[in-house]
């Protein structure tokens, strides 16, 4: 298990004036960005929105391989949704459907490829700090959100190692030979995970505030 | 130094498909206050889940684990903040995509400040050698870098005993060394298991444990020569010729204490 995948694109460490923006905006960007993939109801202004944030992530110097690598992972999925809708609802309705999804996967990629999950997970502990009060634990929240960026590359890792192993013993027909073995990989991982960060006393309630 | 009482502990799991409990560890009482301490066997015979009883990952079923006094189970907190844990694969513990992202996370859980935290990590991939790849991904690091990024992220926190798993087994002659180098620099009390008889040569006390027991507990040449006698029983004629002079030469090396009932 490599878990080399990415999902969304790693962290490239620069000076860009995208790295540079403060976390708020990043955040405020992805959020605004999964709001009008809902209200964006033409095709070619999910396309144009999609450009400009394409040149963004270009803009921070990630690099345009990158950027395919964090977009390549959900594209047999979109091709699938696509024909559907195609079939459907018609060609406009399924580009803009892709187009949109796409948008929240690069302005997400945009956020994680220029801030450090450090910093990632400081924004998010200050976003849950109002909800202790609630009795949630913002460390544990932040945590969380870290360990799940984590796992995406992991899990879309070990169903690339087990259709490969799949094809290898002529099984890449049967689900069951692709399905259980990535749900029992997955959840020893989550078992191993859930181990390391025990040892190391992390995720404990109160974390940080002794 | 720190003290680790083990008083009577038994540890048992239940296994599907077998009606009664499995025993992993029967009756163990140890009084652990060397400065570096090793655990030999055989696979399966209970090394790991001795280590994991020390800070707190397995819970005794009978008996009762304290380090400095703090029960394993009803402190388990405080005994994390003093026992830090290395696991055999380095990848089973590095959470985060990189070893600056790694260290940081450990000191998360005491340092609220983030440019104090960032110091600090930085400190302790420095003292490794590691700083140039903080920003590498861990998957792209050698083994050797592994592991001794675990160690780091582990020993960034400063704890007062330092627990390893088969620390070398998945290292080659290089990073072995590197490792027992690093070992044998820290200021923390270090308990280990390992299948490295050269590193449990390095140690001050080493058990050997067999079939959820203490077979014998002593000094390491005589320990060895113990472990190498016991992994000889039962192996087919003529391969037990150069166990059996082992024996013979570490006999009277050190005062070890075999256990009742044990060869």
């Amino acid at each position: 298990m490599s878990g080399h995948g990415f999902l969304l694109a790693a962290y490239v460490p620069g000076t860009s004036l995208i790295h540079r923006s403060p976390l708020w905006l990043k955040f405020l960007l992805v959020v605004g960005c999964g709001m009008a993939s809902f209200l964006i109801a033409d095709w070619a202004v999910a396309a144009a929105a999609l450009a400009v944030l394409c040149g963004v992530f270009l803009l921070s110097g990630a690099g345009a391989a990158r950027l395919f690598r964090a977009v390549r992972p959900v594209l047999p999925v979109l091709l699938a949704i696509g024909l559907f809708q195609w079939w459907q609802l018609g060609a406009p309705t399924a580009a803009r459907i892709v187009l949109n999804v796409l948008i929240c996967v690069v302005a997400a990629s945009i956020l994680t490829a220029t801030t450090p999950v450090q910093e990632l997970l400081d924004g998010v502990a200050s976003l849950a700090r109002p909800f202790r009060r609630l009795g949630a634990d913002p460390e544990r929240f932040a945590l969380t959100i870290a360990i799940m960026l984590r796992s995406i590359p992991f899990v879309a890792e070990a169903f690339s190692n087990v259709r490969d192993s799949a094809r290898a013993r002529g099984l890449e027909r049967n689900p069951r030979a692709l399905v259980l073995p990535v749900i029992i990989t997955t959840v020893a991982f989550a078992r191993q995970t859930g181990e390391a960060l025990a040892a190391r006393g992390l995720g404990e309630p109160g974390d940080a505030d002794d | 130094m720190s003290r680790i009482l083990l008083d009577r502990v038994t540890v048992r799991v239940s296994v599907d498909g077998r009606p009664a409990p499995k025993t992993l560890l029967q009756q163990l009482s140890l009084d652990l206050t060397e400065r570096r301490i090793g655990v030999i066997g055989a696979n399966g015979s209970g090394k790991s889940t001795l280590l994991r009883l020390l800070n707190g990952l397995v819970a005794p079923s009978e008996g009762t684990v304290r380090v400095d006094g703090a029960d394993t189970v009803r402190a388990v907190r405080e005994v994390r903040r003093r026992v830090g844990f290395v696991f055999t694969d380095p990848l089973s513990q590095l959470v985060m995509p990189t070893g600056r992202e790694d260290v940081d996370l450990s000191l998360r859980r005491s340092i609220r400040n983030a440019a104090e935290r960032r110091a600090l990590a930085e400190s302790a991939l420095e003292r490794f050698g590691l700083l140039p790849l903080a920003d590498q991904s861990i998957y792209e690091l050698s083994g050797g870098e592994r592991q001794l990024l675990a160690l780091a992220a582990v020993l960034a926190v400063d704890p007062e005993v330092l627990v390893l798993d088969e620390p070398s087994t998945l290292l080659d002659l290089r990073n072995r060394e590197l490792l027992r180098r690093t070992l044998a620099g820290l200021r923390q009390q270090v308990i280990l298991s390992t299948h490295d008889l050269e590193l449990a040569q390095d140690m001050d006390r080493v058990l050997v444990v067999d079939a959820g027991r203490i077979a014998f507990d002593g000094g390491p040449a005589a320990a060895v020569a113990h472990y190498r006698a016991l992994s000889a029983e039962g192996l087919p004629a003529g391969g037990t010729g150069s166990a059996g002079a082992v024996v013979a030469d570490g006999a009277g090396v050190s005062p070890g204490r075999p256990r009742p009932g044990q060869p």
